[in-house]
């Protein structure tokens, strides 16, 4: 029995010393020693990635945004992918991260809606059965270690009310008025929290289509991942309309007025 | 460990619980019908070992490892409850046992009143060094198997036999980062017994044992004082008045003391005694005590110029 | 001092998917005589990030058991998503609810059965006891569990533990010359402690804030009820008549 309180509950570590027999301070170290451990390897990173999803609540419904790059690396590998993925009537998937897990879940979901419909039985999926359903295959797929490397945001409106929700690799969720995924988390959320917080109500589709534009073109300024082109989508009681990608204006003329990065003299 | 022997291996920990329970991670079937209704509970393991999702990684006791709380890495963020002083002892009138009820995480004291005795059935003590968990989760499925012992053999059954069916039981996890250091204590035919279980898979028969950090300082306590014809008195003082040593000495034991006494109609819960309480006042007005406090202020009183007599 | 340097750290380490992570907040629950508070504060976060200020810790499970959740956020929902199952399936075979001790050590044994692959929740659940008593019980995150009379956990726990301590089993107190403490503290104190408990912890700590959920459980026909009359933001959610009461308490906290 190790009598040490703070090993107890962990398994030991036959490498280990605990008498002190060889001379080197070591303390039991906890990383897997396993030889032929990358021959059972499954996705432990994302390969082909996309980056922030924004999304906020409105007036009308749902408002969601993301630019159009998925990366390799640094290099910007594809410049016009679809981030934004309509799933049945009501609702809206963006993802962040890996592409690959992206088009695998935007598979067995289609499946999924043309299960629903075939049933024909008069129920179909709204926003917040189909966060659920993600929720439970990231969450099972995290438990298998073997993850679906994206951050998910699911929109949608249904019945007169709107449903905006969060997923991740780990199946986290949550549901704010405002959300965004990677980078977008720290430079797009504040100015997000600062536009609608209080005003889901009353913000109208212009007023969000410019908030959105801004948080995408302060995200081109900073994060070297993101692309300036980028597509909406409003999902309202209208249904769902994704615009096609467009350019987001740019002005560099503030890099002037910037000291302590670049070459600038003084 | 090693992935490939892992998998082909038939004696390996891993493997051999996965053979056991045929357990496949990727087809979870973790409810039973047994699950259902009044075996909910308890009820779903009266058929074999119980089910146990392991992850799905090559080493699944490195991951283990490399989650729940360590001392050389802090940030591990699963802090398993830990016991930490217990003794037990047999004498000419039975058994006593003594333990400490500090359960710390890290430096952070979680709890001063943990129950480190865990009541196995009316004639069964069992003490809590380790995880806390794996003791009480499996000293109570202990109790579950000495009950079905009695329905099938109309008798009770012996702390040796009891003691076994533990140590075999843990034994069948080595390797998996159970962690349970354990007396079984009692009465049966044989009289007064105490049995030293852990989760490496000793099993010792013996007269006095003490687990835990704090074992050091009971055990200097108990070894001076221990002799088989005790009387009851003299017993329960001694095993208080160790467990206040460990407590008093060891920074991860402490808070409060309590003491059982195994006779042959089954224990006894005798008392709780706080110790900083039994360093000033002692442990109050019970048998054996010596009235005072068992701080050694009292025996220094009066002895030098910097302490002079509290009445001058 | 000997260099410290451990060999583990020269060795090449391979960054693999860590499937935790926390999500912060604090949960607490104080047994009384015939009632049982359970509270947590509703902001989740994931290191400086607020990722929402409303994501609830605390539920109801029976009209009688109340059970709060910390730690990881996706293993909180789903093992408490497990637990209501559990009890669902007791009320088909039982056509009651399960009693607060039975529920108890079915939540032990369902943190067990993850020994090796821990839910990394602490869990805490607060209710009445068959025989009309308030009840708290606290549980590590593979199943220990204790019953106690009251309980922090969470991000905060080392701030609000001590407080209680003081408070609920007036430790470090001595009471003045003819008088003793009290055993139960009342529901109004008890509220008010609690919510103490939460201000203060979202002053100190930045993982707490935003809101605060209070669910009261109180026993059949408790005297109690005088307790909540006059607290502001009262919601029943009774599901069942003549038997305990459940009632939860909407408060905001600070938001920075």
């Amino acid at each position: 029995m190790d009598h040490f309180p703070t090993n107890w509950g962990r398994p030991r570590n036959d490498a280990y010393d605990p008498y002190g027999t060889f001379p080197l301070p070591h303390r039991p170290n906890n990383h897997a020693k396993d030889t032929f451990a990358e021959g059972v390897q499954r996705t432990q990173q994302p390969i082909v990635t996309g980056t922030s999803v924004l999304a906020l609540k409105y007036k009308d419904g749902i408002m969601m945004a993301a630019d159009t790059l998925a990366s390799y690396g640094s290099l910007a590998r594809f410049k016009d992918v679809t981030r934004l993925h309509p799933v049945g009537n009501y609702t809206v998937i963006g993802a962040g991260g890996d592409m690959s897990d992206f088009q695998y879940i935007q598979k067995f979901l289609d499946e999924l809606i043309i299960d629903e419909f075939t049933a024909q039985d008069g129920h179909d999926l709204g926003p917040a059965q189909i966060h659920e359903y993600l929720s439970q295959v990231m969450y099972s797929r995290r438990s298998k270690i073997n993850p679906l490397w994206n951050s998910l945001l699911v929109g949608g409106f249904k019945d007169g009310k709107s449903f905006l929700a969060y997923v991740d690799l780990l199946g986290t969720t949550y549901s704010a008025s405002t959300l965004a995924t990677g980078y977008g988390a720290y430079l797009a959320q504040p100015l997000l929290r600062k536009e609608v917080e209080g005003k889901e109500d009353t913000l109208t589709a212009e007023e969000a289509v410019r908030i959105m534009e801004t948080c995408i073109r302060v995200l081109y300024y900073r994060d070297a991942r993101s692309i300036d082109k980028y597509q909406l989508a409003t999902i309202t009681a209208e249904g769902i309309k994704i615009i096609d990608s467009r350019p987001i204006s740019t002005s560099w003329s503030f890099a002037e007025g910037i000291r302590g990065y670049g070459a600038q003299t003084q | 460990m090693n992935t490939f022997v892992n998998k082909f291996s038939t004696h390996s920990a891993v493997s051999q619980l996965k053979r056991a329970q045929k357990l496949v991670a990727a087809d979870e079937d973790e409810y039973s019908d047994a699950a259902w209704g009044s075996q909910g509970g308890f009820g779903n393991m009266i058929k074999g070992i119980p089910n146990f999702t392991v992850p799905a990684v090559p080493d699944p006791a490195a991951f283990l490892r490399l989650h729940t709380d360590d001392h050389a890495d802090p940030s591990c963020k699963i802090k398993i409850q830990h016991g930490t002083t217990t003794l037990a002892f047999r004498f000419q009138g039975g058994v006593i046992v003594a333990v400490d009820s500090r359960a710390t995480a890290g430096s952070y004291i979680a709890s001063g009143t943990v129950k480190k005795v865990i009541e196995i059935n009316p004639y069964l003590l069992g003490t809590m060094a380790g995880g806390a968990a794996d003791c009480q989760f499996w000293e109570t499925y202990l109790g579950m198997h000495c009950r079905l012992h009695e329905l099938r053999n109309r008798e009770r059954i012996s702390v040796s036999a009891a003691s076994k069916y533990l140590s075999n039981l843990v034994y069948s996890y080595k390797g998996m980062g159970l962690s349970m250091g354990t007396m079984i204590c009692g009465w049966d035919k044989t009289g007064p017994a105490v049995f030293y279980v852990d989760s490496d898979g000793t099993r010792l028969k013996g007269d006095l044992f003490s687990v835990g950090s704090g074992s050091t300082f009971a055990y200097g306590v108990l070894d001076q004082g221990y002799r088989w014809d005790l009387t009851d008195e003299e017993a329960q003082e001694l095993g208080r008045r160790s467990i206040f040593a460990a407590g008093h000495r060891d920074a991860f034991s402490g808070n409060t003391c309590n003491l059982y006494h195994v006779k042959e109609d089954g224990w006894k819960f005798i008392g709780n005694y706080d110790v900083s309480t039994m360093y000033y006042e002692g442990p109050g007005d019970v048998p054996g005590a010596p009235g005072g406090g068992y701080g050694y202020g009292i025996r220094t009183e009066g002895r030098s110029a910097a302490d002079p007599p509290a009445s001058s | 001092m000997p260099d410290m340097h451990s060999l583990a750290q020269a060795q090449p380490q391979q960054q693999s998917f860590n499937p935790y992570t926390e999500n912060g907040g604090t949960i607490l629950a104080i047994a009384g005589a015939d009632f049982s508070v359970i509270a947590g504060d509703t902001r989740q976060s994931e290191g400086y990030n607020i990722q929402t200020r409303y994501a609830p810790k605390v539920f109801r499970l029976t009209d009688k058991a109340v059970l709060a959740v910390n730690g990881f956020a996706a293993d909180g929902n789903m093992f408490v998503k497990k637990v209501r199952q559990r009890l669902e399936w007791y009320r088909h075979a039982h056509a009651k609810d399960m009693p607060i001790r039975a529920i108890a050590r079915l939540i032990q044994t369902m943190l067990y059965s993850r020994r090796f692959f821990p839910y990394y929740v602490y869990n805490i659940l607060g209710g009445i006891e068959e025989d009309g008593t308030g009840a708290v019980y606290s549980f590590d995150p593979v199943g220990s569990y204790e019953r106690e009379a009251c309980r922090a956990a969470g991000a905060a726990q080392s701030l609000v533990q001590p407080f209680l301590d003081n408070q609920i089993y007036f430790k470090n107190q001595t009471p003045a010359p003819g008088t003793s403490f009290p055993r139960h503290l009342p529901l109004p104190t008890v509220l008010s402690l609690v919510i103490d408990s939460f201000t203060s912890a979202t002053e100190r700590h930045i993982e707490v804030g935003d809101g605060l959920e209070i669910y009261v459980v109180l026993s059949k026909n408790s005297p109690s009820i005088q307790g909540l009359r006059d607290v502001r933001g009262v919601t029943e959610l009774t599901a069942t008549e003549d038997g305990e009461r459940v009632f939860v308490v909407r408060r905001e906290l600070k938001k920075d």
